[in-house]
This record gives C-alpha cells, sequence and structure tokens, in this order.
C-alpha cells in the first residue's frame, strides 16, 4: 500500500559487521609479530550481526521487533537510534527526534537513590533543571519515597527497576519511541502501572517501536511486527500473523 | 543556540560522572568524602616528615621542592591512567547513550582536576606549616597547572585509542611511567645530573609545569621565555593531536570495544 506521507524510518541494506575480538590482534606484541611475519597474520573473520536489512515505517505506525536473543535486535535499535554507525547501508530518521528508552544505564550501587536519579538521567539526556523539576514524581512514582538517601546497593532488584522505570518514562514524548525490553518490571501492581503509562506514552508520541520477548505484550500495542532472526529479516507483517509465526518456530 | 544547550548538557554529565568517581572511591568509609582531603593532607606530611628527616639534602625548603614535584606528578599519572581505560571501563553505557565518547575521557581528567583542587588545600596547608611566604608569582600558578590539564587530556587522548587496539597497553605504561617519574626530577637538584641528562630531562613537557611552579612557589620567578614556549606547545599541541587521532579512529573504537 503506497502512503503518501513521508516514511518516519527508512532503512536500506543495513549490514553490520562486527570483527571477532580472537582474530584480531589484541596486544602489541601480537601485532608486531602479524608485521614481520605476514604468513602468522590470522585473517580478518567477520561476524554478520545484520545482513542487509530493509524496511520503511510510516508515521503514527507501532511496531514491534521481535526474534531470539542473540538474532540482532539490539544492534538494530542502536543503529536507528545512531548510537552505532552501520557497517554498510543507508539509514533515514531524525536523530533528534529519536528517543531510546532503556532502563538503568549508568545505575551505580554504591550511590544513593537520589545520586544515580541525577546520574541516570543526565545520561538519557534530562537537564539538571528538568529532574529538579520532576524529582518528586519520579520518587513517587517508583513509590520509593523514604528509600531515596539509601544506598542502591541495598535496593531489593525491583526497586531498583521500578526506580529505573519511572526516571525513563519521565521524559517528555518524543516524535519518535524506542523501547527496549522496559516492560515486565517489578511485580504485578506495578506491571499494570507502568503499561498504563507505556500506552499514555505511545498515544501521545506519533512512532513506536518495541522490543520484547514477551509475544502477548506485543500483539496487545503494537500494530505491526517485524521478526529478525540471526540478522535476517524474517517476516514483516500484522501482528497476529507474525507472532503465530514465530511461536511455532518456537515449538520446533 | 541548539550547540550551546549541547554543551551545557554535556556539561551536566562531566559533572555527575565526576561526582561518581568521587564518591565511589571512598564510598564505604565512614568520613566518606572529607578523604578527598584528608588524603592528600596526611600523604604530605608524611612525606614532608620523610624529606625533611631522611634525605636532607642542600637544597633549601626540601619537602616543598618535593611536594610541588609530587602535585603535578600525582595529576598528571591520575589523569592519563584514569582516562585511558575510559572507554572499555564504560563499555556498557558507550553503546547506550548519544553522547559524544569523549564525554567519558573527559570525565576522567575532570576528576584528575578536582582532586587538584583538593590536594591544593592540602599543599596551601603545608606551605603556611612551613613558612613560604606569600609572592605574587604565585598567581600565574593556575595558568601552569591549566596547560598541564591540557597536556594530560592530549595525552589521555592518545593512550586511550591505544589502549583499546592494544590492551597490554596499559601495562607497558606503567613501567614507562616509572622511568618517567625519574626522569622529571622530583626529588632531586637537576644540576646534580651529567650534562646529556639535564638536556633529557629539560626536554621532558613535565619537568617545564614542575620548574614553573616551584619557581613560582619558592624563588618567585618566572619561567624563561623557552619553558613558557614549552609549556604552550606540549599542552596545546599535544591536545591537538590527541584530539585528531582520536577523531579519526572513532568509527573503529566503537566497532573494537
Amino acid at each position: 500500500m503506497p502512503s503518501a506521507k513521508r516514511p518516519e524510518i527508512l532503512l536500506q541494506n543495513v549490514t553490520m559487521r562486527f570483527r571477532r575480538t580472537k582474530d584480531t590482534p589484541t596486544s602489541l606484541k601480537e601485532w608486531m609479530v602479524s608485521l614481520l611475519n605476514p604468513k602468522l597474520r590470522k585473517r580478518a573473520e567477520s561476524f554478520l550481526a545484520l545482513d542487509s536489512i530493509s524496511f520503511c515505517i510510516d508515521p503514527g505506525e507501532i511496531v514491534g521487533i521481535i526474534g531470539t536473543n542473540g538474532s540482532g535486535k539490539s544492534t538494530l535499535l542502536k543503529i536507528i537510534s545512531g548510537v552505532l554507525p552501520p557497517s554498510s547501508g543507508v539509514v533515514f530518521a531524525d536523530r533528534k527526534k529519536i528517543e531510546l528508552l532503556t532502563l538503568g544505564t549508568g545505575f551505580d550501587l554504591e550511590l544513593t537513590g537520589r545520586e544515580n536519579v541525577y546520574l541516570n538521567g543526565a545520561l538519557i539526556g534530562f537537564t539538571k533543571r528538568g529532574l529538579d523539576r520532576k524529582y518528586d514524581s519520579i520518587v513517587s512514582f517508583a513509590e520509593l519515597s523514604g528509600f531515596m538517601d539509601e544506598k542502591v546497593r541495598n535496593y531489593s532488584s525491583g526497586m531498583v527497576s521500578r526506580l529505573a522505570f519511572s526516571i525513563a518514562t519521565s521524559k517528555s514524548t518524543p516524535r519518535i519511541l524506542i523501547l527496549d525490553e522496559v516492560l515486565s518490571v517489578g511485580d504485578r501492581f506495578f506491571r499494570e502501572k507502568s503499561e498504563r503509562r507505556i500506552r499514555e506514552m505511545i498515544q501521545s508520541g506519533s512512532t513506536v517501536l518495541i522490543v520484547s520477548h514477551s509475544t502477548q505484550v506485543i500483539r496487545s500495542l503494537c500494530t505491526r511486527v517485524l521478526w529478525i532472526e540471526r540478522g535476517k529479516l524474517r517476516a514483516d507483517g500484522d501482528p497476529d500473523t507474525v507472532c503465530r509465526a514465530y511461536e511455532t518456530m518456537g515449538k520446533v | 543556540m541548539r550547540v550551546l544547550s549541547a554543551w551545557h548538557q554535556y556539561a551536566f554529565v562531566i559533572r555527575q560522572l565526576t561526582a561518581r568517581e568521587l564518591k565511589r572511591k571512598y564510598a564505604r568509609s565512614s568520613l566518606g568524602i572529607l578523604w578527598s582531603i584528608l588524603n592528600p593532607l596526611l600523604s604530605m606530611a608524611v612525606l614532608s616528615l620523610i624529606f625533611l628527616n631522611m634525605f636532607r639534602r642542600s637544597i633549601e625548603n626540601y619537602p616543598i621542592y618535593y611536594l610541588t614535584g609530587y602535585l603535578i606528578w600525582q595529576t598528571f599519572t591520575l589523569a592519563t591512567t584514569s582516562a585511558m581505560t575510559a572507554l572499555p571501563d564504560n563499555k556498557p553505557l558507550l553503546l547506550k547513550v548519544r553522547f559524544p565518547m569523549d564525554i567519558f575521557l573527559l570525565a576522567r581528567v575532570y576528576t584528575a582536576g578536582v582532586n587538584l583542587v583538593y590536594s591544593l588545600i592540602a599543599y596551601a596547608v603545608m606551605l603556611i606549616v612551613f613558612g613560604i611566604s606569600f609572592k605574587w608569582t604565585m598567581l600565574l600558578a593556575p595558568v601552569y597547572l591549566f596547560l598541564l590539564f591540557c597536556f594530560s587530556l592530549g595525552m589521555s587522548y592518545l593512550l586511550a585509542v591505544a589502549c583499546v587496539f592494544f590492551g597490554d597497553v596499559r601495562h607497558l605504561y606503567t613501567v614507562l611511567l616509572t622511568l618517567w617519574m625519574y626522569c622529571s626530577a622530583l626529588f632531586y637538584p637537576v644540576s646534580q645530573l651529567s650534562a646529556f641528562m639535564q638536556t633529557v630531562v629539560r626536554l621532558n613537557p613535565i619537568y617545564a609545569y614542575i620548574s614553573s611552579l616551584r619557581g613560582a612557589v619558592l624563588d618567585g620567578t618566572l619561567p624563561s621565555g623557552l619553558v613558557w614556549l614549552q609549556m604552550m606547545c606540549f599542552g596545546i599541541l599535544t591536545l591537538l593531536l590527541g584530539r585528531t587521532v582520536f577523531k579519526f579512529y572513532r568509527k573503529k573504537i566503537v566497532e573494537f570495544l
């Protein structure tokens, strides 16, 4: 179906090649040996994380990305958000509009909750003033008031992820939102609360990309699903069809 | 406007990363951040006792002579050795955030700078204890230290790139530092050396900063034109070279990490 709108994200033959570390000289000695003796020079073997991926996403679409572990989903997100430059291929996307939501970037166990809000907030792009303003609402959403001057080392893992989720989702909603495994955090009650917040963000932001292992979440939120397997785009279509195909593969 | 706000944001990130480094260092001690001042103060007190009683030399104000060199040497080694591993240490972060990678390097060097400020407080106490009178040349110290900062940052860029590609650079560098330290005239007068070694020491960038600060604090003298030129060239050219090399290898670094 040809669309009259300009696509929000466009990928053409995007390939990402990583060099395997064992194949490259990692010490000066090895490097010098390889200079002197070309026979010993190991052939650079590379690992194809993404193999010629092309797709196009229109404004307003809510796209889920599924695939088994290590299939290249996170690499794909990093390339779209501009953290990683692709080895070859073209990416069209306005990077200033993209927000990659990840949990607990740079959390430090030796710091207090409050200090982590500022450290993590700074890293994911909050300004000092923005954090000062949002601080109380971040704490109350995470239900952690009274624990903020405690070191995160003493938190339970649920408390850590609640705080991380609360900071990450407190930013103003961007034009393009990328969610990398941010759902299914904390206990049942917090999970419901966080899904509600995600839904609100989805409704106010125009284009959303969601990576999740849970096909249930994908089915309930997305309008389209991409299935990436071993670096290749295996399927692209409506959530029901693609999710069913993915689930049957898992059973074999 | 956009560029300005981006820099504003980077500065905020660097301050937060620095705060983390400083708080972490003494995180499990009861006095906490107070150690940042106590530590240099105590070690300077011990060092001046040692150099006052055990290694008496013909140098006037020998403890201060030593402490001045020590201050600069410590700052330089702390900045470069910590910044050298900044990229591998922050690997998980690097691949998630969208800042220029050098933020992490800058944060480490900046941390060394903040530590220098704490050490300067201890140093000032020592100056008072040893009855060093105030000289107007002391006011130039920030200029020398700023140029030292540029030099350290430049070296950090070069070392960080080398360290990504060859992990054993960090071990080699510690060995090199030992040699470098003995060539920096930290605890002996240069005049004691042979003519050849004197030239080596005078060509040593660190010695330029050390001798200028010593002159300012102990004798109230200014560095000669040649030393000025040395300090500026080493500071600015190393920084430019470091940045250029780092930019050149930027893409490769991401793949390698």
